[in-house]
Formats: structure tokens, C-alpha cells, sequence
């Protein structure tokens, strides 16, 4: 019937329009569907910032030498919303075969099923007997190693110099009441300037307060058979959170309710004397545009002190881990790659010229010549990490530790009471779905 | 191009000139044009919109998580469970009323701002009149992610000039003052960026609206001794209305659904006293991965959006079998 | 004369007001060009710095040689231009439908036009994403394309359909009496009345798909499909923001934007009341 073909006609037209315009005028090449056998290509997602450029070509390069067929992309993504863009990927059919996860959020992929399980394949990494304790934890997921420790940083303090020498300190703080001694006296010693902090401490910093919990004996949750229970209020915790917020009181006057993304560019600008800073925010201290790069000889730094005398309180081991995606088609080829970026030559590359703590104990010597990186290595040797549950993300996500300090260090909550709403949000948290 | 006498008429005169065209075919053909010029929009809206739309209902009965979302499998089953912790929820009522008194400050500013905006264009000289329009139009030129930068650094905690002129004005100590530690003054920053870039696209709109308006009309009001107040709402102000009314309504749908203003300036990581409909929605699908939860939020949202627009929205369809 | 100097005050008032609503509109937009333009130092200073000088272009000069920077400029251009024509393309066909034309579903189209634009767009990033990688197109341009294009479409619909109702349809019948075909009638009688709702339309087109961070930055993924609002956000990273460059780029990115609504404002504010009015 002409009518109908005249119908179909113009539908048959408009879809054509249609699909023309999304017709494959790009070139294609995006990583995933290769067949099996012949030239294939590995797609990897590192964070920015994470590691130097020629540290990721060399390894391309020895990978290139190894599999000369085989082509490797690897493209950097930014850290905000990153949670978003890896559900996505992993939801989708051709995620990247390799990622680099903040090591706080592999055990929400883990236990999801996004990524592959290694252990079988973990003696084929070098140094794998001597990984940091504390990031091999972050890769474990029911028993299971669902990656590989890739780098780690921690945080001491950085201080100026010149002001401690002011103030008449002569010696780096050993022990809390040592630190809360000098920060008395730098504030005296710098009276007279209204935006003076001895000690520069934004509320919403949970990295830097965790130290002064469990030094004091503290945890933020204890796992009691298949249940996780919130402990940020017991009293332990309780107490190290009242020394921290004796040092905030006196001695900082940096945003309660900020976080520390600007902490470096603040003291850059010359009234701060100490920050709990990881090591690279040096680098961001001197930055030539948004720091101050004639701080540079003026700038040292020492151990978080504990409160017993000549022990150091155990930090927070930043850092990420080296996952495969389960549904990745390439999975030799990326454990090679992995194998390559955790072992022992690109590692001695990441921690000399990246300046990062690297994955193995026996790598920390790298760093026993320089002053400064010698002292981050060495709180990293006592650090611990946040519980290790696949909820854990979720606790971060709800921002349940910045918003308890907020109201702590801002006086809306005492103590007890801050502490007491946070354990209990973190209980449920940590437990939904179990 | 004066629409502002008619409404449509009845549809009688178009029929008489189809009956006189030739072709039987043609005829027969008519009934089938509109699908055909509305296929393809239709085609790639259903493609792309619809079953995302039909997947984010379902969602709202199911219990879905990561698990579910990597391994591509469907969700538990659990009816109206999300429905009701939410509605028992008291947070839930909380961030409904927030959501509303918000929008209903940013449409409100936006409409009576705006309206005064437009008065004053009618009433300058063509030189300042062009210099406010320049402004205006910068401002409403200015992308969104640009504007929440520039206003986040110029309430910045440490070197933001807001802080800066406050404390030389003397209104009071605002050295180190951080705007986003009480909700109340966090949201009263994030409606003034949300404010400053809306009013631009309802005064011109109003301004335009207003050279629509004879001015015989208000001069005889005027002489018939009304007052500036009584000319504009008797005279003026119903010839208004319709466009009005349309920005009233499109401004309450995109002040209700306000996101990035929110999420960008707190840094994506807003607390919970400053969660609106959208934010908590994503939150519940993004941060914590309870993604029925996520969607039986945005579900929810619609749902109100229709019950406060459905005024409009019933006259608007009156329109339509005009 | 009593009359003259009130009127004088009046206008002086009135030129005040209209200083000072300048003034508020535009200082933001004077503070982002301003701090592009400064040194780090000025930046970053207690005491705000008024006037950019010393100037610098080193801000510029760090936003413009961030890797990339040209793809994500020609990305941003393409994938803008192609969703406001073909949007614009094929939600007037739509609106001549919806306008012109009786059929059954009218009614049913014209509620789903309102009550889509109802939903929020950042619900439905996993749905799409799953759809779209399904067909392949995920880290593609045409799939971010397609994606803008579902969320253009509603409002262009409705709002041409309101310009194409307030079109007399005299004018039309009248050029058909003359032997014009009805397609013909379209074309040169309607189009051009429409051409204002046209450029209005395409205006807000292209603000939401030039703002846009969040789709793009889920749907595509390789660093040379990138468009500019992911670089935007790239001069904040966890080691703090580059306030300057921040300034310099959100300065570079706005300037397209201004540009063309420049060359077409006049051509909106006429559609949107000519459309408006009716309601």
C-alpha cells in the first residue's frame, strides 16, 4: 500500500538522519572490545598527582619491551566525584583493566565484586613478603588480596624553623606536653600577630586528629564477630580528643568548620609555624605561584609525638592500591603491568623521584639520607588504618568524623556527646546490609 | 508579531480549506504526519530518557546496591519498603521543607527582583538602560561552574573580599569568618549565586514584556488618579501575567532541582544540614551506594514537583484542547 | 519649579539604583577577570588587591598549556554545535505537531514535556551509562551528544510549540490559498516567525550543555574526548586549588558563552516575550 510506504518512508528517513548523526564519525580505539589473540590494549585509570610522568613512561616503555604487540593507555583521572566514575566503570561492560584506588576505597569495590582476586598470583610480586602492613590490609577483602599496594604517604609535622628558633625551642617536641609546651610558647612569642597559629589545625582534618585518638588507646570501631560497634566514644578516645582540642583552642586559628585542602597555601603565607602535613605538601608549600618558595631551607619536620615520652603517636597510612577489574578481558596482560609498578625497580623510581613512601619496608631506606623524607618514612613504620570493612567508604561519604570534629571544635557538642552520635552513626553504617 | 490580543481561535476555519484541497491521498496521509515529525525527537527521548526513567522507577522497589550494579543482576524485590522509610523518616520531611522554603526564597527573590529590575529599565535613559543590560546579560552569560568558583572565592575563609569589606565597614569581626559553618549563612551565599545568575533571564524577559504593555493604558489609569502601586497591579501587571506565570513556574522546577550550586561550593562534600531533594538523592545513590533509596528520593521529588506545579500545569492543558 | 526638581531627584535616584545594580552584577564577573590576571602573592594577600597590577599572564598561560587544552576546546565546540542544531532540528518538527496538529497523545505529550524537565538529571547517570555502554558508546562523543540531546529536547519542544501556537494560523492558510503546499507554508511563512523562539531555545541549549561537569565527566573517560568543564575542575586537586589559574580558566571558558549571546540577544528577549506572552 503506497500509503504505508510513504509512512515508512519518512520514519525510515528520520531514523536515517538520526543514526547518521550518531554514526561513528570518531575514530574508534577506546579501549575494551580487542579479541583475544593478537594486538590488544590495556586501559589503566591512575590519579593525578599520584605519580611522577617519567615514572609511568619508563614503565610503559619495559612493558612495551616485554609485550611489543600490545599497546597501554593510561589516562589520569581528577579525585572529586571519583566514586561516581568507578561505579559507573565497573558497572559497565569494558571497565579499565587496571585502576588506582584510594586505599580507603577498596573494600567497597572488593567486597562488591569489582575486582580481581590475586592471592593466587601475590608471590609473583617482588618484595610481596615485605609489603606495608598496613596497605596489604587495605587490599584484603574477605581473606582475599583483591590488589596491589602501589604507594603510601603519611603525615608528620612540618615546621618553620626560624620560628621555633624565636620562640627559644631548641628541640623538636618528644612527647605531647612537649608539644603543647612549645606551641604555648610560640604563641606568646608571636602575640602580636592576630592571625598567628603555632599549631594550624582545620576542624574538619580527621586524618591528622585519628593520631591523638589512638595514641591514647582509642579506635574509631571495633569489630566484634560479623558486627562492627562505633568506639570513637569511649574514653580513651574521648581523651585524646580533649588534647587535641586544647592544642585547637590555643594555638590555631585556622577555619574549625575548613577542611585542610588549603592548608599549604595558608602557611605559605608566613603565621603559621606547624601543620600536620603528608610530605609532599612541601612541594605545595614552595610551589613558585601559590606558596612560597624561599621557605625552602626554613622548612624541617618531626614525628607527631605520643604522649608517652620518646615514642611517636601512630599515624594514618594514606595511600593507594593496584586493582584488576574482574570484568577486565585483559587479565595476564595488566598483571604484568601491575607486577612491573609494584616491583622493586619502579617502586625505587616512585619513592626517589616522586618522594612517595613506596610499598615495601625494605625500600624505606631510600630515603635514610634525606633529612626530611627519613622522618615521614619512619612514622609510616607506625601507622594504622581505618576499619576495614567494604562500609567503610559509606562512613567517609556521610562525612561522620569531619562533621563530628566541626561540632566539637566549635563547641556545638561536647565531647561525650559529639563523640556518642558519631559512634552510633558509624554502627549503622558500618553494618547496613549484614 | 503581537500575540498579546488573541487566544486561539477555534479550530472551524482550518477544516473548511482541507475539504477544498485535491488528493484523496493527501487526506488520508494527514492523520500520520504528526507521528512522523515527532518520531525521531520521540525516538531518541524514549531511547535515551525512557528507559532510564522506567529503570529509575523500578529502582525505587528495589533494594540495590555495588553488588547488584557490577554484576548486572536485578535487584531484591521490596515493594513500597524505601517509600516507607523514607516517609517515616523524619529527615525526609526535613529536607522536603528545607527543599521548599529554599526554592521558594530563590523564586521569590528571582520573580519580585526581577519584576522591580524590569520597572527600572522602562524607566531609564537608553544609556544607562544599556549599561544595567550589559551587566545583566554578563551575569546571565556566566557559566555556572564559573560563578560558584568566583563567589566561593569571594567568601573565601581567608582572603575572600566579602570577609575583607564586612570587617572594614564595620558590620562586625569578619576576619577568618567561614560563611559555610552555619547552614543559615551557607545558604544565604548559595542562594545569591543561585539568585544572581537567574535574575538576569527574568528581568529581561520582564523588561521585554513590559514595552509589550500600551502605555495609553497606563497613562489613562494615571489620569484616572491611580497611584504608581494601583496602575502597575491594575493595569499592568495582569498584562504581564502570562509570562509571569510561565517564569514562576519554570524557575520553581529549576530552583527546586538545584544541585551543582551546592555540591561544587561545599566542595562534594556538603553536610547533611545543607541536603536538599537532589543532593540527598545523590548522596544515597553515589555515596553510600544505596542506590533504591537514591531513586525512591528522586522519585519522591518529581512527585512533589507535579503536586506544586499542577495548577499551572492543569491550565496549560486547558490550552491545549483549545 | 517643583515639578522639575522632583523629576531631577527622581532620575537621579533612579540613575543610582541603576549604578548600583550594575555594580552587584558585574563585580564578580570584575573580581574572576581581575584575579586571573594577578600574581600568586596578590592572590593569596589579606589585604585584597583592587587592581590587577603588577599583571600577569602566567595564570593564562597555566590554564591554556594544561595538557589537552585544545582538544577539550574543539570537544566542547562539537559536541555544543551538534546538540543545539539537531535538537533544535528535530524538536521544531516536534513542536509543529504538537501546535499544529490534532491527534490522539497530544494531550499525554504535551504533560510528559512538562513533567520530564521535572526529573533530576543526576538520578539517571547509572541508567544512561548502562544504556549507552551497551551500545558502545560510552567515551564517545555521539554519546554524550545523544545524552545532551534527551535532556535539551523537553524544554525546546514546549517552548517552540508555545511561539508556533501564538503564530496566527490566517498567515499560513493565507499562503496556501496562493498555492502553497502546507510543507511550503511551514517553511516560508513559519519559519522565519519562529526564528526568534529558535535562538531562544538554542540559547538555553547551549548554557546547559556548556555547563555540564558531572554527565561528562561520568560518560566519557579517554583524556582526548575530554570536554572543557572537566578541565575546568581540574585546577582543584587534593593538593589545593590553583586560585589563579581557577580565575584565568573559568575567565577563558565564559568567553564563548558571552560571545554568542551577544550576537543573539536581542533576537531572545524579542522570541521570548513574542512566545512568552501567550503563556
Amino acid at each position: 500500500m503506497s500509503r504505508r510506504l510513504r509512512i515508512s518512508a519518512i520514519l525510515a528517513f528520520a531514523m536515517a538522519l538520526l543514526l547518521a548523526a550518531c554514526g561513528g564519525d570518531e575514530p574508534s580505539g577506546s579501549g575494551g572490545q580487542q579479541a583475544q589473540t593478537g594486538p590488544r590494549t590495556l586501559t589503566i585509570w591512575l590519579m593525578e598527582g599520584s605519580a611522577p610522568p617519567q615514572v609511568i613512561e619508563a614503565v610503559n616503555a619495559d612493558f612495551k619491551t616485554a609485550h611489543p604487540n600490545d599497546t597501554v593507555k593510561v589516562q589520569l583521572q581528577q579525585w572529586s566525584n571519583v566514586t561516581t566514575k568507578l561505579d559507573a566503570a565497573f558497572a559497565g561492560s569494558s571497565p579499565p583493566d587496571i585502576m588506582e584506588l584510594g586505599n580507603t576505597l577498596v573494600s567497597k569495590y572488593g567486597a562488591a565484586g569489582a575486582l580481581q582476586d590475586l592471592s593466587a598470583s601475590k608471590a609473583q610480586f617482588e618484595n610481596n613478603a615485605t609489603w606495608l602492613q598496613s596497605l596489604t590490609e587495605s587490599c584484603t577483602v574477605d581473606g582475599k588480596l583483591v590488589c596491589a599496594p602501589y604507594l603510601a604517604g603519611s603525615r608528620a609535622v612540618i615546621y618553620r624553623k626560624s620560628m621555633f628558633a624565636k620562640a627559644g625551642i631548641t628541640q623538636t617536641p618528644t612527647s605531647l606536653a612537649e608539644l603543647q609546651t612549645a606551641a604555648d610558647k610560640l604563641m606568646q612569642t608571636f602575640a602580636s600577630d592576630k592571625r598567628f597559629s603555632a599549631f594550624y589545625f582545620p576542624g574538619k582534618y580527621w586524618y591528622a586528629a585519628l593520631p591523638f585518638i589512638w595514641d591514647h588507646g582509642g579506635d574509631i570501631a571495633k569489630q566484634e564477630g560479623d558486627q562492627w560497634r562505633g568506639t570513637l566514644d569511649s574514653p580513651e578516645a574521648q581523651q585524646g580528643l580533649t588534647e587535641l582540642k586544647k592544642l585547637v583552642d590555643c594555638c590555631s586559628k585556622a577555619d574549625k568548620s575548613g577542611d585542610e585542602a588549603k592548608q599549604d597555601q595558608a602557611f605559605a603565607q608566613g603565621h603559621i609555624a606547624m601543620i600536620v602535613a603528608n610530605g609532599w605538601e612541601k612541594g605545595v608549600i614552595l610551589d613558585p605561584k601559590t606558596g612560597n618558595p624561599k621557605l625552602e631551607n626554613d622548612l624541617a619536620a618531626f614525628p607527631l609525638p605520643s604522649r608517652n615520652a620518646g615514642q611517636t603517636a601512630p599515624v594514618f597510612l594514606g595511600g593507594s592500591d593496584l586493582g584488576i577489574a574482574t570484568k577486565s578481558k585483559n587479565q595476564d596482560l595488566a598483571l604484568d603491568w601491575v607486577k612491573l609498578l609494584a616491583g622493586q625497580k619502579f617502586q625505587t623510581q616512585m619513592a626517589t623521584v616522586g618522594g612517595v613512601i613506596p610499598n615495601s619496608t625494605t625500600l624505606l631506606t631510600l630515603h635514610q639520607d634525606d633529612p626530611y623524607l627519613s622522618v615521614f618514612d619512619s612514622t609510616a613504620k607506625n601507622s594504622r588504618f581505618t576499619p576495614t570493612s567494604p562500609n567503610w567508604a559509606n562512613v567517609e561519604a556521610a562525612n561522620i568524623l569531619p562533621d563530628m570534629l566541626v561540632s566539637i571544635f566549635t563547641e556545638r557538642a561536647s565531647i561525650a556527646d559529639a563523640t556518642k552520635q558519631a559512634s552510633e552513626q558509624i554502627t549503622t553504617t558500618l553494618n547496613t546490609g549484614s | 508579531m503581537r500575540a498579546v490580543e488573541t487566544r486561539r481561535p477555534s479550530t472551524s476555519p482550518r477544516r473548511a480549506p482541507e475539504a477544498a484541497r485535491p488528493g484523496a491521498r493527501v487526506r488520508r496521509l494527514r492523520p500520520l504526519v504528526p507521528y512522523g515529525l515527532l518520531a525521531p525527537s520521540l525516538l531518541v527521548l524514549a531511547a535515551v530518557l525512557g528507559y532510564p526513567l522506567y529503570r529509575l522507577v523500578v529502582l525505587s522497589f528495589q533494594q540495590y546496591g555495588l553488588r547488584e550494579l557490577f554484576a548486572g543482576t536485578e535487584g531484591r524485590f521490596i515493594g513500597f519498603q524505601n517509600y516507607q522509610s523514607i516517609l517515616s523518616d523524619s529527615f525526609f520531611w526535613t529536607v522536603v521543607a528545607r527543599t521548599v522554603v529554599f526554592a521558594a526564597v530563590c523564586v521569590g527573590l528571582t520573580m519580585s527582583l526581577g519584576t522591580l529590575v524590569a520597572l527600572l529599565l522602562r524607566r531609564l535613559g537608553k544609556g544607562m538602560r544599556l549599561l544595567v543590560t550589559a551587566g545583566l546579560v554578563a551575569a546571565w552569560a556566566t557559566p555556572v561552574l564559573t560563578a560558584i568558583a568566583v563567589w566561593q572565592w569571594m567568601f573565601d575563609f581567608e582572603f575572600g573580599v566579602v570577609n575583607w569589606l564586612l570587617t572594614r565597614l564595620g558590620v562586625g569581626d569578619f576576619v577568618n569568618h567561614n560563611w559555610f559553618d552555619r547552614p543559615l549563612e551557607g545558604f544565604t551565599v548559595i542562594i545569591l549565586v543561585v539568585v544572581w545568575g537567574a535574575l538576569p533571564f527574568v528581568a529581561i524577559t520582564l523588561y521585554a514584556g513590559l514595552t509589550q504593555v500600551p502605555a495609553e493604558l497606563e497613562e489613562a489609569a494615571r489620569v484616572d488618579g491611580g497611584g504608581a502601586w494601583q496602575v502597575f497591579w491594575k493595569v499592568t501587571f495582569p498584562m504581564l501575567k502570562p509570562i509571569f506565570m510561565l517564569l514562576t513556574v519554570l524557575s520553581t522546577i529549576w530552583d527546586f532541582k538545584v544541585f551543582t550550586q551546592i555540591w561544587v561550593m561545599l566542595n562534594q562534600r556538603p553536610g547533611r544540614d545543607y541536603y536538599l531533594l537532589g543532593i540527598w538523592s545523590y548522596s544515597e545513590s553515589f555515596g553510600v551506594s544505596n542506590y533504591g533509596k537514591g531513586a525512591t528520593i528522586a522519585v519522591v521529588m518529581v512527585a512533589l514537583l507535579m503536586v506544586l506545579t499542577s495548577v499551572y500545569v492543569r491550565q496549560m492543558l486547558r490550552t491545549v484542547e483549545a | 519649579m517643583r515639578g522639575s526638581t522632583r523629576r531631577r531627584a527622581t532620575r537621579l535616584l533612579l540613575n543610582a539604583a541603576a549604578l548600583l545594580l550594575f555594580a552587584v552584577t558585574i563585580f564578580p564577573i570584575y573580581w574572576m577577570v581581575a584575579t586571573g590576571f594577578k600574581r600568586g602573592v596578590d592572590i593569596l594577600s589579606f589585604e585584597p588587591k583592587w587592581l590587577p597590577f603588577p599583571a600577569t599572564l602566567d595564570n593564562y598561560r597555566t590554564a591554556i598549556g594544561k595538557p589537552f587544552f585544545t582538544t577539550d576546546v574543539v570537544n566542547s565546540m562539537i559536541v555544543v554545535a551538534v546538540t543545539v542544531l539537531v535538537s533544535l532540528g528535530l524538536a521544531f518538527l516536534a513542536a509543529l505537531a504538537a501546535a499544529r496538529f490534532h491527534f490522539s497523545g497530544r494531550k499525554a505529550l504535551v504533560v510528559m514535556l512538562i513533567v520530564v524537565q521535572m526529573v533530576p538529571l543526576e538520578a539517571l547517570i547509572i541508567p544512561i551509562y548502562l544504556m549507552l555502554d551497551g551500545a558502545g558508546q560510552t567515551d564517545k562523543l555521539t554519546g554524550i551528544i545523544v545524552t545532551y540531546m534527551t535532556f535539551v529536547l523537553p524544554f525546546t519542544i514546549w517552548t517552540l510549540r508555545g511561539f508556533i501556537i501564538n503564530i496566527p494560523m490566517e498567515l499560513e492558510e493565507a499562503a496556501m490559498v496562493d498555492g502553497c503546499t502546507r510543507a511550503g507554508a511551514f517553511r516560508r511563512i513559519l519559519f522565519p516567525l519562529v526564528a526568534p523562539g529558535l535562538v531562544a531555545t538554542a540559547v538555553f541549549s547551549f548554557i546547559l550543555v556548556w555547563n555540564d561537569y558531572l554527565i561528562a565527566y561520568v560518560l566519557l573517560q579517554s583524556p582526548e574526548k575530554q570536554t572543557l568543564g572537566i578541565w575546568l575542575a581540574s585546577f582543584t586537586t587534593n593538593h589545593g586549588t590553583d586560585w589563579g589559574g581557577v580565575m584565568a580558566g573559568s575567565t577563558l571558558y565564559a568567553i564563548p558563552v558571552v560571545i554568542f549571546f551577544l550576537l543573539v540577544q536581542r533576537r531572545v528577549v524579542s522570541g521570548l516575550t513574542a512566545g512568552a506572552v501567550k503563556g
